[in-house]
């Protein structure tokens, strides 16, 4: 049998450790090629108007492997820490994709994973609906855990310029979608800190309430604690448009950085790539500038 | 210690009583107007959901009449309305506001001291004994039953009336002359004889009218000022509709659900489509259709704010109820910038597709 891996949302950052898993039970695998153009179509053309783009990309992944694979995996993650949630669309992914491509070959395992013992639960329930034995399991579950993706640390020779690039993961790592950010930023001159090179601290008591999403705390502490270390000059936020968690940690975290330099970038399926650039390319002299005078007053008041 | 809270739906006159009885200053904020929007979407930010946008509307508007402290309900589910306490105060406070938030988050989250802790902090000024002070609950609670019931009932059996306009009439004589009256018993009094006044109306048994359901999500389908109306747009045009969430049925179902005998209808029609809750009121959605459809309605209309992720998921499901059971279903999606022309155009044509439907039969 053959199990197709959509390249879209948080597969991207598992999708070795899944493959990795599946091929040791004993399927072949095929991923989805990397997001272009056919593919957001497709999406775009498929999936509800109101989604935001990762989800109609995701779309537009499951819809590209339905006749090229016997059975497409849609996971649907619940959770990923204690007491936190991912995004009710995360949740209701497998419905989505179910109803909106009129597919039938999809299988949804349920993935919570707050710990080890969660994650080899949910993995082994998934294992069990093809009959596999708990010996070939054990194998499989130790290839997933080795093949979980580790990002390489940046360094780069020029580090006048440091920026923190935040957002969700399937966002950042998809050079598709992002337009090719970080590379753009490289060429620049600029370094670039993602969430998963830096190690925050925790900063969420500043808050009323603990956050319930992963994402929103990931993000407050990562932005807040380099802030607060000043190891940065300026923090890009890299969302799509319509993503209700980020329309919260974008506020919350521009209430408390005060007048630190913050761009947000908002990303959907039309976005011209040159308007992109050109902020960019803005947003860089702007923190230049501040660099050299230390005086950081406009003169237009 | 002055409250405030925001508006939804007829839950001010249950707090009128509430607060009546306790004993304890408060502050109604005026009803929900298009300036009400303005000011909310003046501070608020561009991507948040519309119900957040009024919730600041009203609580400026009513913090300059006085108010200082905030109560509401708070959620932990991974819908986005469980967040809004935390990034309203610092809206708030960004406006040179100093102002007090009392959370009413699930027992289960916080543990049940703290719990009861905040719960007493709204009664804190009151000298009554604890004794009353249960009352004053019941009390409320009854209102919102009483004033849910009356406005159920108006809705639905409009489009059975002998004389037209009378339900329409009725329900706005009930809420004007609750919050007029004096007392919490004063209004209990008057909630107690319009219920009595509803049952009296008389109705048309031979009509046929067009049965629609409202589902979608709980906030824009109960404030009236963020569906631009509709339903009294509807029950002017004669038509009956129904929809199941009402503050009153919020009130059960989460108190059923937090003891775990939840045995609600709406969960075992949502079973097939979406088994599990994924926050907000998605599963409800789905589950009202479903329900709806089997009681013979002829439409369905889901409304719920841009942005909505949860009605997102059920919108995707929708179609295929839609396909499989032959029932129409007409999504809308509002926000502050919606056009009341085009937003009218889309429903009575919706009306006019149930209409021929009816008369073909279908």
């Amino acid at each position: 049998m053959i199990i197709g891996i959509p390249n879209g949302l948080l597969n991207i950052k598992y999708r070795d450790a899944i493959q990795e898993f599946l091929n040791t039970i004993g399927f072949t695998t095929v991923v989805s090629p990397k997001t272009n153009k056919e593919i957001l179509d497709l999406g775009v053309l498929n999936c509800v108007d109101e989604a935001c783009l990762p989800v109609k990309i995701f779309h537009g992944h499951v819809e590209y492997l339905r006749d090229r694979c016997d059975i497409v995996l849609v996971p649907r993650i619940m959770k990923l820490n204690k007491n936190e949630f991912i995004c009710p669309k995360f949740c209701g992914l497998p419905e989505m994709v179910k109803y909106s491509l009129d597919i039938k070959n999809i299988i949804c395992p349920t993935i919570t994973a707050y710990n080890e013992k969660t994650l080899r639960n949910s993995l082994y329930n998934f294992s069990k609906t093809f009959r596999v034995d708990k010996e070939k399991f054990k194998r499989a579950y130790k290839g997933f855990k080795s093949n979980i993706y580790k990002y390489n640390k940046t360094s780069i020779s020029n580090p006048n310029l440091r920026v923190l690039l935040l957002g969700h993961p399937y966002l950042i790592y998809d050079d598709f979608i992002n337009m090719n950010l970080a590379k753009k930023l490289h060429q620049n001159g600029v370094e670039v800190f993602t969430e998963d090179n830096i190690e925050p601290y925790d900063y969420t008591y500043r808050l009323i309430k603990k956050p319930f999403w992963t994402f929103l705390r990931s993000t407050y502490n990562c932005a807040i604690s380099l802030v607060e270390t000043g190891k940065i000059d300026g923090i890009i936020y890299i969302s799509s448009f319509g993503c209700g968690i980020d329309s919260f940690s974008i506020d919350l975290i521009k209430k408390d950085i005060g007048s630190f330099p913050y761009l947000v970038l908002k990303i959907d399926e039309h976005t011209g790539e040159a308007g992109i650039d050109t902020r960019i390319e803005a947003f860089i002299d702007l923190l230049k500038r501040r660099s050299k005078n230390e005086y950081n007053i406009s003169s237009l008041g | 210690m002055n409250i405030t809270f925001p508006h939804l739906g007829n839950t001010y006159i249950a707090a009128k009583v509430l607060f009546d009885a306790l004993d304890v200053e408060y502050t109604i904020p005026p009803i929900s107007t298009k300036k009400t929007l303005e000011i909310g979407c003046l501070h608020s930010p561009d991507d948040i959901c519309l119900p957040f946008k009024i919730m600041i509307g009203n609580y400026i508007e009513s913090i300059e009449k006085g108010a200082d402290t905030v109560l509401i309900t708070g959620s932990c589910g991974p819908c986005r309305f469980g967040e809004y306490c935390e990034l309203q105060k610092k809206v708030l406070m960004s406006l040179g506001r100093q102002i007090n938030f009392i959370v009413i988050d699930e027992p289960s989250k916080i543990g049940i001291k703290e719990f009861l802790n905040r719960l007493s902090s709204v009664a804190k000024d009151s000298r009554l004994s604890i004794y009353k002070k249960i009352k004053a609950l019941n009390m409320a609670l009854k209102a919102i039953n009483l004033i849910d019931e009356i406005e159920k009932e108006c809705r639905f059996f409009a489009g059975y009336e002998k004389n037209k306009g009378e339900f329409s009439k009725l329900l706005k004589d009930v809420k004007r002359e609750a919050i007029e009256s004096k007392g919490a018993e004063g209004t209990l009094k008057v909630l107690e004889n319009y219920k009595d006044k509803v049952d009296r109306i008389e109705i048309d048994n031979f009509k046929t009218p067009i049965k629609i359901g409202i589902i979608g999500e709980i906030y824009t389908i109960i404030d009236s000022l963020s569906n631009l109306y509709i339903e009294d747009i509807l029950m002017n045009l004669g038509v009956s509709t129904k929809r199941t969430l009402y503050p009153s049925w919020w009130v059960k179902n989460t108190a059923l659900s937090a003891l775990k005998i939840n045995r609600s209808p709406i969960y075992k029609e949502a079973k097939h489509y979406l088994g599990m809750c994924i926050g907000g009121h998605a599963q409800e959605c789905v589950g009202e259709a479903m329900l709806n459809y089997k009681m013979r309605f002829d439409g369905l209309i889901q409304i719920f704010p841009v942005g909505c992720m949860p009605e997102i998921v059920s919108k995707a499901i929708l179609p295929d109820i839609e396909k499989r059971y032959n029932i129409p279903i007409l999504s809308l999606v509002v926000d502050e910038m919606t056009g009341e022309a085009g937003y009218y155009t889309r429903i009575e044509a919706f009306l006019d597709l149930i209409e021929g439907r009816k008369r073909m039969c279908i």
